[in-house]
């Protein structure tokens, strides 16, 4: 009861933070001679418009969930992961290669489960790689994984303008991959695929792995408390290696959710935000898997309705970092706000009670 | 000969505003604060430097507001995380979207959609007299502009600063027992606080340094990640301002490298490694580095018992 209680105030707060921000965000708007209520119903009309755009919200929501995944499951250990984005670049890079080598060889469904093991085999070493520099080496972890991204983000340049180029030789991407090996699309009318399902399943595989098995329970205990976790018997390197591997591996299936789901093609600076959005998404889920895919679809959809704003008024698509500023702004400070609450009323009851 | 003295010319130039930022950096770490913000600060200083400087037709004055717009960004981080007590990590890269996407709307609330790129006429090297004379050493160090030569000053001054006056000695003690420290009456939040300012208004005139040094324009993608590799200058540099200038200096000829290497235009080598080098630099050296001194509580955040 006290459970439930508690978890109905965390999401008021929640709320009105994320009110707060988009309130703040739609007031800059008259600078640009944009009305901002005009705009408010712009955005809604045109987002909840048709089967299509609604569709377009789930899309944009797949890797954001497996993203934020990425970085929640390492942060429960107390460790950070800020290379979701590089990490999800070596997914792609895996899956499309794997997919232009296999397609029209074997059966499209072959294709897919060997192009998504291979993504996530590909994120996972290279999370892995992170956590065994840190394990083995004491290196910076948030240090080593963030300058990882500009590293892949290079490499994924080269391969794009070597190997992996188009047929025609003109643009930085690769070519399109065959029909067959596309994820199957589960709503007609729109372009929502199976990634979906696959990212809503992986965030309930984590929540899993973290609260029902004693692997998630030992890495949770690092979270709290590295040293405790020492004494009673957790190696912390074990721990550190095997929770960025799994972090590594949920991003790198971000990968193929996206080309074999969505963009049937690799192109150069793809979707190059969702790295650092997933880490505001995971901040705003207080780290929870399920709580993930939530504040993922509330993403999804702001993203949707900047892009949709950006189409019909003078707006910049900018104004979506701002608004997602601002929320992950309000909501950090509401945790605050709450807790100082929180002491405050423990005290109360303590003085009443006449224990101080 | 001469390219050899072009070279290092070229690294002393692109170490500047690495060294500077991770100078800001050295100050606020020392207390215990790591400025995760320092990729946001940058780009906001970058900012601030351009409009300034667009509008003005004065440097200084672009110089001034990127200070300015760099200490309002590292006050809204210190604030959330000192008296809020926010993760830092967590708090950096929420700045750090916000800022993004705040310059960009700004750019536009005061340019417009431009077609042709803005453009600033960029800070003019000074050659000092009779130094600059002196042979290779002297022609690279001693043609530099006033920005480098500030920051070069700054250097021995941030040293002293912090092991050998009283100042240093609390600020220092902040990061490694920051208790003891209020026991002995040293004020931590406040001390942190005016590290975290200090460290905004370096870390907003190194973002500065791109648009009014080097390129002469501003653009959403112009810091791209400078700003973590001065965060990891200060790292590497075992939180000292001597080790911060001499992994700058690294970090410029790099730089400084790939630029010669691109202008060849013959190279074997892909240019896209040459991009990442830096990047790639960070991460070996952040292996290969022991025996840190990292202070005791960096990045822990410090809630007084009441």
């Amino acid at each position: 009861m006290k459970q439930q209680k508690k978890v109905a105030e965390l999401l008021l707060w929640t709320v009105l933070a994320i009110i707060l921000g988009l309130v703040i965000s739609f007031a800059f708007l008259p600078l640009l001679g944009v009305n901002p209520v005009e705009s408010l119903k712009i955005m809604l009309s045109e987002t909840f418009a048709d089967k299509f755009s609604m569709g377009n919200i789930l899309v944009k929501t797949t890797p954001l969930i497996l993203t934020s995944l990425a970085f929640a499951f390492t942060y429960k250990a107390n460790l950070y992961n800020i290379g979701a984005q590089g990490q999800f670049y070596v997914g792609c890079i895996c899956a499309v290669a794997v997919t232009l080598q296999l397609q029209t060889k074997v059966p499209g469904p072959v294709v897919l489960i060997t192009a998504c093991l291979a993504s996530m085999i590909g994120g996972g070493l290279t999370g892995f790689i992170i956590g065994f520099l840190k394990a083995k080496f004491n290196a910076n972890e948030f240090l080593v994984s963030m300058m990882s991204t500009y590293v892949i983000t290079y490499v994924m340049q080269l391969l794009l303008r070597t190997v992996l180029q188009e047929s025609k030789h003109e643009y930085l991407k690769t070519d399109y991959i065959d029909n067959s090996a596309w994820l199957p699309k589960i709503i007609n009318g729109t372009s929502v695929s199976l990634g979906i399902v696959i990212a809503v399943a992986a965030a309930i595989v984590i929540w899993f792995i973290l609260y029902r098995t004693s692997m998630g329970y030992r890495i949770r205990v690092m979270g709290f408390n590295q040293d405790a976790a020492a004494m009673s018997g957790i190696n912390p390197k074990t721990q550190c290696m095997l929770a960025f591997f799994i972090s590594g591996a949920v991003a790198g299936l971000a990968g193929f959710t996206e080309i074999n789901g969505m963009q049937h093609m690799l192109l150069t600076g793809l979707e190059s935000d969702i790295g650092s959005y997933g880490i505001g998404i995971a901040i705003m889920a207080n780290a929870n898997p399920i709580g993930v895919i939530f504040a993922a679809l509330l993403f999804g959809t702001l993203q949707v309705g900047g892009t949709a704003l950006g189409h019909s008024t003078d707006a910049p698509a900018s104004v979506i970092d701002v608004m997602l500023g601002f929320v992950m702004l309000f909501v950090l400070m509401s945790f605050f706000v709450r807790k100082k609450l929180e002491v405050r009323s423990m005290k109360k009851q303590k003085i009443q009670k006449g224990e101080v | 000969m001469q390219i050899f003295v072009n070279l290092i010319t070229r690294a002393i130039f692109m170490s500047t505003p690495l060294v500077l930022g991770a100078l800001g950096e050295v100050l606020a770490e020392r207390t215990g604060m790591m400025v995760t913000a320092i990729e946001g600060i940058f780009l906001v200083g970058a900012w601030g430097g351009f409009i300034g400087a667009y509008l003005s037709g004065n440097l200084l004055i672009g110089f001034l507001l990127a200070m300015v717009c760099g200490l309002i960004v590292s006050l809204l981080y210190g604030v959330t995380t000192i008296y809020m007590h926010q993760h830092q990590i967590v708090m950096g890269t929420a700045v750090a979207i916000l800022v993004t996407g705040c310059c960009t709307f700004f750019y536009r609330v005061i340019f417009g959609i431009q077609t042709v790129p803005l453009k600033v006429n960029i800070l003019k090297t000074i050659k000092i007299p009779l130094l600059s004379k002196i042979s290779i050493i002297g022609q690279a160090i001693f043609s530099q502009n006033l920005v480098t030569y500030f920051t070069y000053i700054l250097v021995p001054i941030i040293f002293f600063v912090i092991y050998k006056t009283s100042l240093g000695l609390s600020m220092r003690s902040c990061g490694e027992n920051p208790e003891a420290a209020d026991a002995a009456g040293i004020n931590v939040t406040r001390t942190r606080f005016l590290a975290v300012a200090v460290a905004g208004c370096l870390g907003g005139i190194a973002g500065a340094y791109y648009p009014l040094c080097n390129v002469g324009m501003y653009n959403a993608e112009i810091i791209g990640g400078r700003g973590w590799i001065a965060f990891g200058i200060c790292f590497l540099g075992n939180w000292n301002p001597v080790g911060a200038l001499i992994f700058g200096i690294i970090f410029g000829i790099s730089d400084a490298l790939g630029i010669f290497v691109r202008a060849m235009g013959t190279s074997s080598v892909p240019s896209e490694l040459f991009s990442a080098l830096p990047y790639i630099l960070v991460i070996v050296l952040t292996v290969c580095r022991k025996q840190f001194n990292v202070p005791a509580k960096l990045g822990a955040n410090y809630v007084k018992e009441d």
